[in-house]
């Protein structure tokens, strides 16, 4: 630790501190532009100039280490000085048009020269120009003219998320920022520099011309839309969000989005959100409906019993709404049964969940299943920042397909659907342990031997399953897909000394958060209601955010039941897919309408606060929850304030103690493909599923399938992909797929739940008979 | 006391930078020397007997910088600059294209001293011919065994790479030389870490300037007392002076440090063209604050060039005779740094972009009483506050003439003209 | 891209410990066969060394001496350091506009000659020079001589 005075205070800071850094941490501010903690010094815009006793010159405390001893002033004739001729000079060629720039009011270029510029003007000469309001893609515009080139967006894209898709361009004063060959860009986490850029040059698009700060609202606020659970700021104005950035949390997160998560916030009003109350096919006011509702509910009691009614909870809701949802079904309808709609099967016990800071510590971090860029983008940037500040860090992959992305050194398991589980097993048992959890799950595998779809010798097996046992902080992102996964990852705590975290990339994204409300989170639970219905034991199903069709991973089966049930209640923010098959469907309140708590997928719980109001008859859960006990007269009532907080775990969901080992089922010698066709892996894209978005519509991709170039090439298609028509024992359906090459032969990925290619249609694991419809080709 | 040239024997021997003409003239008998009779550390011990200062401008003790070098068993490298490109200074190009074998030879022997077994030189992009030449010399050092594996025996090797920039001054700075031979932008990099700990590839990298090598073979060969009897106590030896401007001889002048500014000017280049006066003399190329005519016996060595208010630099001396314009002139100097501005900090990159209007609308005609503050007030903000030295180098110039020429200065922007008449520039833009 | 590209690009990368290094020898060699980078260069060029295009694109657009448009056969530099400056370079450079009847940072019609800037070449004693295709021309007597001998030969 280094002791040192700050303005005649002292602090004591580790060793490598920035002087802007200990500064802060006395709350004192020291203007910076090119400085990020994240980024590391730079030490090019020069603003942050301060004095420090015994140096000769003015230095910058953004790459000057502290020292023993070392006196600072950030304030004094010569510091102010030097600040005002930065100012002076990022002025000279800045375009000075703040009246019509989205920044203004919350820009550092004119913060700090209100603060600490001069009065006036003194530059007469011509200025240079360059570009103005450019979009670099669909979501960002850049003017190049009030760009202080700082470098923070060439300096994010390149080195930290390792996607360099924007680049300086030019030398001395000439310098611009510019995307690659004057191409969009098309990072996942573009949206990331406008909230870097410390000016007015990078600039939302959706945003433009919107609001000015001072006539606005901000709120700290979750991001829904994956179980990584970004903390954001949302922007709201005259009750519409009109904007989502990224905040950052001290010691925890930089506040990095992904470009879902800033830029899909416009769900609560796209055309497809419910406004009214429909039952039986006819519009009626919500209120009017919670009278029909009650009266089906009372029916469904007193001719069947409450073993009849039950609730499924999905994607969109809080903790709070899923407690009110389990004290309803235990108070008012006792016997009654609750589930979570949930899109994969496996299951992770709690005190098995590992948490972000896991990665920060990590030494091998292994994917199970599916790809963190995909599913929970923002933990792919986690990954990547462990690799920076560890290069020694191993990134393995263990899936269908190669599953990581452009990390050094990085190793890939192809393993085929369904043998994931075994193969892990398979891996550990080999690795010559006396440990009897790996012992137990052995004796499961019978004479298992595993055959991968890439090259793999039997001692990378073997060295797999020793870096597994023997690694000092392990941590796995696994993708819920194989529900025997569960018992391999107790084998291998049980077996392992060091930390062994697990990290569920799998959703709905607050699953962990209605498990501690109270809503078994075991898929069983789930099946259980849903073949109940399917034999018509069900005579009325709550389906609360969620939609059963598009979720559930046997669509047949979930169609079979919602036919079978006698009324079938939908409260949700938008029409169901096939809604004929819902008696009511009731519009319900959603993220940024309700105040709640989400948990992600590290088991924290974090807090959203309502900004806006919901729109048209939406109501908030409880509105309908109440209203229907009012209806069969019983007494309920939610108190306003459940605190889902635990003393002990703090912001933590608490840890239950680890079940008992279960053998695993060992995969059956899976029939040869037959030629010609492909095996389906389902995979989670928060680009392509979830809530709609207009603003996202154009980066939905077009191409949500992948194959392999091989099995492109031999269906004919070019580089760029075609459509499909995929016919499987379940069903058929169509699908635009493109080559990609971590894809291999014969295996067919397809995100879940992409809107008119149901993967549920055909089945996981599934082997489908392809036949190419057309080639497409991108304008 | 010279009995030189030794640095510029080109001047005298023909065709010396052919090998058979340059072992003929005792060339590589140093090296053989060296090799034979002195061990690395010797060598160090030598350079630093030596008092040898770098010769690419700043000045600083060879012997000192090698001896930075960490010892810990990683690979070391030896880049020589040969970017060469502060206005007025022209030495190095002489000394690659006359005489490629001498700066081959000191590199072997400064490699052997440092214990690097791959040396670079790195050439500004516009020395075709210089890169050409080296690259010659280098393939017959190596078909003479003077390069390569166990060389002359002497179970020492080295590889020697010839760079090519493409056009960039601030490569000549050190950091921004090694990015530029890793591939990159020639941005100057963070410091610390300094080369000699985290260099080319992050490895201890020794950077020195052409000529600082050149000095290698005749000081092994002459020894350091010899080097000590020119030159004084603190800027002892020889140097290459690049006479350039208003002389009769313009040219590359290897004198005894110590030899005063006026026998430079009027000995060895000449004198002053069509009899005029000295005006000006910027004595250590572009980014030095210029002298005038008073200071002329001023001896040209480290020391007292800086006592009379400028720095020897790089030895890059221009001449500036008494009709021409200051204003000019500064005009000029500043424009360059402009143009080789790396973009990189705010201070250097828009400070003299806003210089060079102002100096060039002075000039045209176009100035104002307000711009002398002006332009003073940003040098002030432009003066230590740049990430490398190359803001401040632009300043050199222009403050020292507004100091010593402040009338011809003021009456630009009160008689809206030129008081020497002549124009300098072409002034179309204003 | 040309199939001996690849060959440059290998003996390139081989020559250093890192194959970034390669780069700007390459852009070199491609250049002075092609003229210019294009944008297509540019992709070809980070392809064979495994680099990313915006870096390639990066570098290019840092030095002068890479030209990312088509420049004459013949590139005249002129050099306008002060020493040069100090000889008449300024009017060199005025009579080389008039007589090829462009303008500095231009081509000529026919795509024979650009006229350039240089900055100081390194050549102060020589004043005033230029070079023609990196080939120093110096002292240079008048903008007649200097087209004479280099461009109408
Ligand atoms: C802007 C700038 C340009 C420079 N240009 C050169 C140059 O062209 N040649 C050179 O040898 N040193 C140049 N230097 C100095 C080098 O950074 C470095 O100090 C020198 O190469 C060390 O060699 P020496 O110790 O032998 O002098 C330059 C420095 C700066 C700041
Ligand atoms: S990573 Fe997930 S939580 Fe974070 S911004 Fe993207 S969608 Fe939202
Ligand atoms: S913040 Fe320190 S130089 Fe930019």
């Amino acid at each position: 630790m280094i002791r040192l005075t700050i303005d005649d205070r002292e602090i004591t800071v580790p060793e490598g501190t920035m002087i802007v850094d200990a500064a802060a941490q006395l709350g004192i501010d020291v203007p910076i532009y090119c400085y990020h903690q994240a980024l590391g010094p730079l030490g090019a815009c020069r603003i942050c100039l301060v004095q420090v006793e015994k140096m000769p010159k003015l230095v910058t405390g953004c790459t000057t280490a502290v020292q023993e001893g070392m006196v600072v002033h950030t304030r004094g004739a010569a510091v102010d000085k030097g600040r005002k001729g930065v100012l002076e000079f990022l002025l000279i060629n800045h375009p000075l048009d703040c009246p019509v720039c989205d920044k203004g009011g919350e820009c550092f270029l004119q913060d700090y020269t209100f603060q600490y510029g001069a009065p006036a003007g003194r530059y007469d000469e011509p200025k240079i120009h360059k570009l103005k309001d450019a979009p670099i893609n669909d979501f960002i515009i850049i003017d190049q003219e009030r760009c202080v080139l700082c470098q923070r967006c060439v300096r994010f894209m390149g080195e930290y998320v390792g996607e360099e898709q924007l680049l300086l361009e030019g030398r001395g004063v000439d310098t611009v920022v510019a995307t690659v060959s004057h191409q969009p860009m098309d990072s996942q986490f573009s949206g990331n520099v406008i909230d870097l850029c410390p000016v007015g040059a990078l600039l939302s698009i959706p945003y433009r011309y919107k609001a000015r700060p001072w006539n606005l609202e901000r709120e700290e606020s979750v991001c829904p839309h994956c179980p990584v659970g970004c903390t954001t700021s949302v922007t709201s104005r005259e009750g519409h969000v009109i904007r989502v950035e990224g905040r950052p949390v001290a010691g925890r997160n930089w506040g990095w989005l992904c470009d879902r998560g800033r830029f899909g916030y416009d769900f609560g009003y796209v055309e497809k959100r419910l406004l009214n109350a429909l039952v039986e096919g006819r519009e009626m006011s919500a209120a009017e409906s919670t009278r029909t509702v009650g009266r089906w509910l009372d029916a469904a009691l007193t001719d069947r019993g409450p073993e009849s009614v039950a609730f499924l909870v999905g994607g969109q809701q809080t903790m709070e709404e899923a407690y009110q949802v389990a004290r309803f079904s235990q108070e008012v309808l006792p016997g009654s049964r609750t589930a979570m709609v949930r899109t994969v099967e496996g299951y992770l016990p709690s005190g098995l969940n590992g948490s972000f800071q896991d990665i920060e510590r990590a030494d091998v971090v292994v994917y199970i299943g599916g790809d963190p860029y995909d599913a929970v983008p923002v933990v792919h940037l986690k990954v990547r920042e462990r690799q920076r500040a560890n290069p020694g860090l191993k990134v393995m992959g263990v899936g269908a397909y190669e599953l990581t992305r452009d990390f050094h050194g990085a190793k890939n398991f192809t393993v085929k659907p369904q043998h994931q589980a075994a193969f892990l097993a398979y891996a550990l048992a080999q690795a010559g342990t006396k440990s009897q959890a790996v012992e137990h799950l052995a004796s499961q595998l019978g004479t298992y031997v595993p055959s991968l779809l890439n090259p793999v010798t039997p001692e990378e097996i073997q060295a797999l399953g020793r870096t597994l046992l023997e690694s000092e902080h392990l941590v796995l992102l696994w993708d819920g897909k194989e529900p025997e996964m569960e018992s391999v990852l107790l084998a291998l705590r049980a077996a392992r000394e060091d930390a062994t975290e697990v990290l569920p990339t799998f959703g709905p994204s607050n699953w962990r958060g209605w498990e501690r409300a109270g809503i078994p989170a075991h898929f069983a639970s789930l099946q259980t209601i849903i073949d109940d219905a399917a034999q018509g034991k069900i005579s009325v199903l709550f389906v609360v955010g969620a939609d059963l069709l598009r979720d559930y991973p046997d669509r047949e089966q979930a169609r079979r039941a919602l036919e079978r049930v006698d009324h079938v209640v939908q409260v949700g923010l938008f029409l169901p897919e096939e809604v004929q098959l819902y008696h009511a469907v009731v519009p319900g309140a959603g993220w940024s309408e309700v105040y709640g708590t989400y948990t992600n997928m590290e088991g924290r719980m974090q807090v959203a606060m309502a900004t806006v109001q919901p729109p048209g008859q939406a109501r908030p859960l409880r509105t309908y929850l109440n209203s229907w006990a009012h209806a069969l007269k019983k007494s309920f009532v939610l108190e306003s304030e459940w605190d889902p907080f635990d003393d002990d775990s703090g912001d933590f969901v608490p840890r239950e103690s680890l079940p008992e080992l279960r053998p695993v089922t060992v995969p059956e010698p899976s029939p040869g493909t037959p030629p010609g066709s492909l095996r389906v892996v389902g995979f989670s894209l928060v680009m392509e599923g979830g809530m709609p978005s207009e603003i996202l519509a154009p980066r939905v991709p077009r191409f949500p399938g992948r194959i392999s170039p091989q099995d492109a090439a031999r269906l004919g298609f070019s580089e760029q992909g075609g459509e499909l028509q995929l016919e499987g024992t379940m069903g058929k359906i169509s699908v635009m797929v493109a080559p990609d090459r971590r894809i291999p032969d014969g295996i067919l990925a397809l995100p879940y739940g992409i809107h008119g290619s149901p993967l549920n249609q055909l089945g996981e694991g599934a082997s489908v008979k392809a036949v190419r419809l057309e080639e497409v080709s991108l304008g | 006391m010279s009995q030189g040239p030794y640095l510029l024997r080109n001047q005298v021997i023909a065709d010396i930078d052919q090998i058979d003409v340059y072992e003929a003239n005792q060339g590589y008998q140093p090296l053989r020397k060296a090799l034979k009779e002195y061990d690395p550390k010797a060598l160090v011990e030598m350079v630093k007997a030596s008092g040898l200062r770098g010769r690419g401008g700043a000045g600083f003790p060879t012997g000192m910088k090698w001896s930075f070098l960490p010892n810990d068993g990683r690979p070391r490298y030896l880049v020589v600059n040969s970017d060469e490109a502060e206005p007025g200074t022209f030495k190095d190009r002489e000394l690659i294209e006359k005489n490629p074998h001498q700066l081959i030879e000191g590199m072997i022997i400064s490699s052997y001293a440092t214990g690097a077994r791959e040396a670079y030189v790195y050439c500004r992009g516009e020395f075709l011919y210089g890169a050409a030449q080296l690259k010659r010399a280098v393939a017959e050092a190596y078909q003479h065994g003077y390069l390569g594996e166990n060389i002359l025996d002497s179970g020492f090797s080295l590889d020697i790479k010839v760079y090519r920039g493409a056009g960039a001054y601030i490569c000549g700075e050190e950091s921004a030389l090694l990015e530029s031979l890793e591939g990159k932008r020639g941005n100057p990099r963070l410091k610390p870490p300094f080369p000699a700990v985290a260099g080319l590839y992050g490895m201890p990298t020794v950077v020195n300037n052409v000529e600082t090598i050149c000095n290698l073979p005749p000081l092994v060969e002459n020894g350091p007392e010899w080097y000590r009897t020119m030159g004084t106590e603190k800027s002892p030896g020889l140097k290459v002076m690049s006479v350039s401007g208003h002389v009769n001889r313009p040219g590359n002048y290897e004198i005894p440090l110590s030899t005063p500014l006026r026998s430079l000017i009027e000995d060895y280049a000449g004198g002053i063209k069509g009899g005029r006066q000295v005006k000006a003399i910027i004595p250590g190329g572009s980014s030095v604050p210029v002298l005038t005519a008073d200071k002329l016996d001023t001896p040209v060595d480290y020391e007292a060039i800086l006592a009379a208010g400028s720095m020897l630099g790089s030895g890059g001396c221009i001449v500036i005779d008494d009709q021409t314009c200051m204003v000019a002139v500064s005009a000029r100097l500043v424009r360059f740094y402009r143009e080789e501005s790396c973009g990189k900090c705010t201070p250097c990159r828009e400070g003299t972009f806003w210089m060079t209007d102002v100096l060039e609308r002075m000039e045209a005609g176009a100035g104002n009483p307000r711009d002398l503050d002006l332009i003073r007030d940003m040098a002030d903000n432009i003066a230590g506050k740049c990430f490398c030295p190359l803001g401040d180098a632009s300043l050199g110039v222009v403050v020292s003439a507004m100091k010593y020429f402040e009338d011809e200065f003021e009456a630009h922007v009160t008689e809206h003209s030129c008081p020497m008449g002549a124009r300098l520039y072409d002034t179309v833009n204003h | 891209m040309k199939p001996k590209w690849q060959v440059w690009a290998n003996e390139a990368k081989a020559e250093f410990p890192k194959a970034n290094s390669a780069l700007l020898p390459l852009l070199h060699r491609i250049q002075t066969e092609e003229g210019y980078l294009s944008e297509n260069t540019i992709n070809d060029v980070a392809e064979l060394l495994q680099l990313p295009v915006p870096y390639v694109e990066s570098v290019v657009s840092f030095y002068s001496l890479y030209f990312q448009k088509p420049v004459g056969k013949r590139v005249i530099h002129v050099c306008v350091g002060l020493s040069c400056a100090l000889n008449g370079s300024d009017q060199l450079m005025h009579h080389l506009e008039g007589k090829l009847g462009i303008q500095e940072g231009q081509t000529t019609q026919d795509g024979e000659v650009t006229l350039l800037e240089a900055e100081c070449l390194a050549a102060c004693d020589l004043a005033p020079v230029a070079q023609v295709n990196l080939r120093f021309v110096a002292p240079v007597e008048s903008a007649d001589a200097l087209l004479a001998k280099e461009v109408n030969s």
